[in-house]
């Protein structure tokens, strides 16, 4: 266990001293690295620990998003009030979408949450109550102000993104250790025998949605903030797919190895922005041979966490 | 009343195409449990290679209908041959892996596909020729039918009529039924569940090159990222006429083809697709099997 | 697994440091923001040609100020992500100004990263708020919506005097903005709008909308989205029986157009600036034949020949003013007064807008010709 914050610790420690010696463009990507593997972790609680099949999260990393973008621009309320309410109602959207939907067999859950992840993307290209923008989406976002301190600059939003990180992870790390996190497990490994222990299948299962959405939806805040403009085309089906991916190829249920899908997934492409045309091309091929040659994912969890999916069905 | 007829019509022509490509979902779906997110962009790869075989033939001066069969037949044959080539490379070898690493593989060979069409014929649009089947117009009582819709129509009830046959009546087709219900047992009886994996990409693959084909004529406009649309509509099909289920892929594409145009006409425009998920998302709350499926229920 | 953390670690940094290295002097940069990848690829890659053919040319000539130019391109992908991080690396590099974005959302999330470094951006993206921030380096380099709504308004009304009006749109922020504009330049002149809808662009299925429609009556179809939606709204509306006429916005003049609309092109209005061929300057002939001949296609629509303006404009003022620097590059530009371009003459307003470009109205016929029937003077 030591051996793990060590790591840990030398990664946050590269990552504070990281915007002081690269250029501006890499600071932001640093930002958005951030902020993806805090969306990817939150995907992870649904997908890698609840064992759910969840393709349209992007949504949520929406609703958070352009929450703070509309309090913000049309009711003037500054960015740090916006986060619980951000959260508070992504969490709740994730309660109402996953509700019906719980009992869905596997791949057809993985089709309902495209659906809402679709109706979504719709509402927001066609400015719903006139609030959304359309497919301008909204622009002049502020930024938060704690204590007096006006967190606007590149640095000081990069440093909040990589805080919201780390809390993050501490809450991950929390849930596992947890009644929650063992009762996802369970759920995981065998619904029906968990169920005989006392674990309310669907209370727990929506729980999980929630908390995936609500600590989405404080990413797509601090998103909002970072770029200062919202649009639908950030929250779209391919979004989720990114998500979807990252945990996957990764590593279900593993911070570790989610950290690494995001750098794979998000970073990685940017060092071949030059190359032009070819790119996806090549990722395309890339993510096949990623999963021929570690279907479990590039580092997957331990054992004991392993999800119950990633074995051979029988 | 004639609007209504209208729309009707319109609808029958696309969901013809819808059920076709959503044919090639439920075949791969119903043997391996897997979402072939590749064949859209399959079907897409059909009409533009069906474009380029016809602008040879018509540069070679062969006659209309011969350029035509020749596109045809050309087409379908290399796209079964890729989706054979792609089980091979981006399926087989993960057999034994986790469900979600195949989709995950799945995804990246859409993604390569896409932008290898792209890579290839270039990124901007491409026009098929008009009047590839000869083009009558007729009237009656107010609603307009084009010999286009008919013929695609026909073509498509005689393919899934001869697929139907194919499954039901034929030993392979038994097989693939049988291999669909359980790999292992099959494996029993003596079937080659290598060969039936490879006869139903070829299949699927063929009758979705046809609907790409399809698009090509009616529609006429090709764009590289076309194959996740309709990948995702004849997907929506599939589920909706029960997934796993033949008839109830035709099914469904044609009941989708109608709604899609309904909700369009009457409803409104800018909302049809998230609509069409809102049917998807009831259907699956109160019928998760699809019209014509089967049992999901998990058994304790 | 230690080592192989440590390996991603230091991997990533030296890809960094490399990458984050600058150029030599005695170039002058231009950098292109542009869609390379993603749904506006075709549009992406039309500017990066675009720029890259006359960025040779001009380097064939001698290039600017005794230096050659050198062209930086970043994929932006058409996102606000890739539009800020794409301003960030252009800027890095040292470049005196971009071509950029292609579409409104990057442009606008990079447009306050280039007025910090005081470099100049031009785009042809429509939204408003482009121009309404007061960034001194932003020019637009396409006609804003406002003129051609109100020349359209002019013309359906005062002109053609249509009495039932459809309005048909797509959902980029162009066609909903000019749709908007036009229809309220509509109503100032009393036109009768009777029904505005949105189609999905890529769609290929506009019978039920267009079957809709048929049973309103109206005499117009005003389609303000792209000819890849235009030509087949325009084929699919004749197959349906419908008898109103179609007028186009800018967007749809395209010769794509005529090959999916096929026979039913005939008689069909567009609004447009000046064709080519049409405006006495030889520079615009020559644009697109070079185009042509160096890379086999046509540019992809009309927005690859306003940013290629945006360029020659940018160059001409390097050429006028003997300076890189952009302080009084921009000075210059935001004087400027009907430069010739391949799009009509260019004149910028103090807040970066390009002022007043003349509209025009044609029809088709013989399945591809243009003949005037409208102008404004």
């Amino acid at each position: 266990m030591k051996k793990n914050f060590v790591w840990y610790g030398v990664f946050f420690a590269i990552a504070i001293i990281y915007p002081h010696f690269v250029d501006p463009s890499w600071v932001d990507i640093g930002t958005t690295f951030a902020l993806y593997s805090v969306v990817a972790l939150s995907q992870d609680i649904v997908l890698g620990k609840a064992g759910m099949f969840d393709m349209g999260h992007a949504t949520f990393f929406g609703i958070g998003a352009y929450t703070a973008a509309i309090l913000n621009t049309t009711y003037n309320i500054p960015i740090m009030y916006t986060i619980p309410i951000a959260i508070a109602l992504s969490a709740l959207f994730g309660i109402i979408i996953s509700w019906p939907i719980i009992h869905l067999r596997g791949d057809y859950l993985l089709v309902a949450t495209i659906g809402f992840n679709i109706i979504f993307y719709q509402a927001l290209q066609n400015n719903v109550f006139g609030l959304t923008g359309g497919p301008n989406g909204i622009f002049g976002i502020g930024t938060p102000v704690i204590f007096g301190i006006n967190i606007a600059s590149q640095k000081a939003i990069y440093y909040f993104a990589w805080f919201i990180l780390l809390i993050t992870m501490l809450i991950i790390y929390n849930i596992d250790k947890s009644k929650l996190g063992r009762a996802f497990h369970y759920l995981r490994e065998s619904e029906v025998a968990a169920e005989s222990f006392g674990v309310n299948k669907r209370f727990y299962k929506v729980l999980a949605f929630a908390l995936g959405a609500g600590l989405a939806s404080l990413a797509g805040v601090i998103f909002a903030v970072q770029y200062a403009a919202v649009s639908p085309q950030t929250f779209n089906f391919t979004q989720s797919v990114l998500f979807f991916t990252i945990v996957i190829v990764g590593g279900p249920s593993s911070i570790p190895g989610i950290l690494l899908g995001t750098f794979v997934m998000f970073v990685v492409p940017q060092f071949f922005r030059e190359f032009a045309t070819a790119r996806y091309f090549v990722f395309g091929i890339a993510m096949i041979l990623t999963m021929i040659l570690r279907p479990q994912g590039i580092c997957p969890a331990r054992f004991g966490k392993l999800p119950k999916y990633i074995f051979k069905e029988s | 009343m004639e609007i209504f007829l209208q729309q009707i019509v319109n609808g029958l022509a696309i969901g013809s195409i819808y059920a076709l490509v959503a044919i090639g979902y439920t075949m791969v779906y119903g043997v391996m449990k897997l979402i072939n997110f590749a064949h859209g962009d399959l079907v897409a790869l059909a009409a533009y290679v069906g474009l380029t075989v016809l602008m040879q033939a018509f540069g070679m001066h062969i006659t209309n209908l011969w350029a035509i069969i020749l596109m045809f037949v050309i087409t379908a044959l290399f796209i079964s041959l890729c989706g054979v080539v792609l089980e091979r490379l981006a399926y087989r070898p993960l057999r034994k892996a986790p469900r979600l690493s195949a989709v995950v593989s799945a995804l990246g060979a859409s993604l390569a596909i896409e932008n290898g069409i792209m890579l290839i014929w270039g990124p901007n649009i491409k026009v098929f020729p008009s009047n590839v089947f000869p083009n009558m117009r007729w009237h009656i009582s107010g609603v307009v039918i084009n010999s286009t819709q008919i013929a695609i129509l026909l073509l498509s009830v005689i393919l899934m009529l001869a697929l139907y046959i194919f499954i039901n009546k034929t030993k392979i087709g038994t097989a693939i039924r049988a291999t669909a219900i359980d790999q292992d047992a099959a494996k029993l009886m003596g079937i080659n569940v290598n060969g039936i994996i490879i006869a139903i990409f070829a299949l699927g693959s063929f009758l979705g090159s046809i609907g790409g084909l399809f698009i090509g004529i009616y529609y006429r406009e090709l764009y590289f990222q076309m194959g996740w649309i309709y990948g995702l509509n004849a997907f929506i099909a599939a589920i909706i006429g029960g997934i796993g289920n033949i008839p109830g892929a035709m099914l469904g594409g044609m009941l989708l083809g109608i709604f899609n145009v309904l909700i369009a006409g009457y409803v409104s425009n800018s909302w049809s697709e998230a609509l069409t998920f809102v049917l998807l998302i009831i259907i699956l709350i109160i019928k998760p099997t699809g019209i014509l499926g089967e049992r999901v229920a998990e058994k304790v | 697994m230690k080592l192989k953390n440590l390996l991603w670690v230091v991997v990533s940094l030296v890809f960094v440091f490399v990458s984050s290295s600058a150029f030599a002097a005695g170039v002058i940069k231009i950098g292109v923001q542009a869609p390379i990848t993603g749904s506006f690829a075709n549009e992406g890659q039309g500017i990066d040609n675009a720029v890259k053919m006359l960025v040779a040319q001009q380097n064939a000539k001698g290039g600017l100020l005794g230096k050659k130019l050198e062209v930086v391109t970043c994929d932006d992908e058409g996102t606000a992500v890739g539009g800020a991080i794409c301003a960030r690396k252009l800027v890095n590099n040292g470049v005196v100004a971009v071509i950029g974005s292609y579409s409104s959302t990057p442009t606008e999330s990079a447009e306050p990263i280039y007025a910090r470094a005081g470099v100049l951006q031009t785009s042809d993206a429509t939204a408003d708020s482009l121009t309404k921030h007061g960034y001194w380096t932003f020019f637009r380099n396409s006609c804003p919506n406002s003129a051609e709504a109100t020349f359209t308004a002019d013309f359906l009304v005062k002109d053609k005097h249509f009495k039932r009006i459809v309005v048909l749109s797509d959902y980029s922020s162009y066609s909903t903005d000019l749709a908007d504009a036009t229809i309220a330049a509509l109503k100032k002149i009393g036109g009768n709008v009777i029904y505005y809808g949105k189609i999905q662009a890529g769609s290929q299925n506009f019978t039920p909308i267009l079957t809709k429609i048929k049973s309103m009556n109206p005499d117009v179809i005003y389609f303000c989205g792209y000819y890849t939606d235009g030509g087949l709204i325009r084929a699919q509306e004749v197959s349906l029986g419908i008898k109103a006429a179609f007028v186009g916005g800018d967007s749809n003049d395209n010769p794509e157009f005529f090959k999916l609309a096929g026979k039913a092109s005939n008689g069909v209005y567009m609004i447009n600036v000046p064709r080519p061929d049409i405006l006495p300057y030889p520079l615009a002939k020559e644009f697109l034949k070079d185009y042509q001949a160096r890379y086999h296609m046509m540019p992809p629509s009309i927005w690859t020949l306003f940013n290629a303006d945006g360029l020659r404009a940018i160059m001409y003022a390097i050429e006028k003013t003997k300076t890189t620097d952009t302080k009084k590059l921009a000075a210059f530009l935001h004087n400027l007064k009907d430069f010739p371009g391949i799009t009509g003459p260019i004149t910028f307003t103090k807040d970066g807008e390009r002022a007043g470009s003349r509209f025009m109205a044609y029809e088709i016929y013989n399945n591809n010709q243009y003949k005037v029937v409208y102008k404004e003077d």
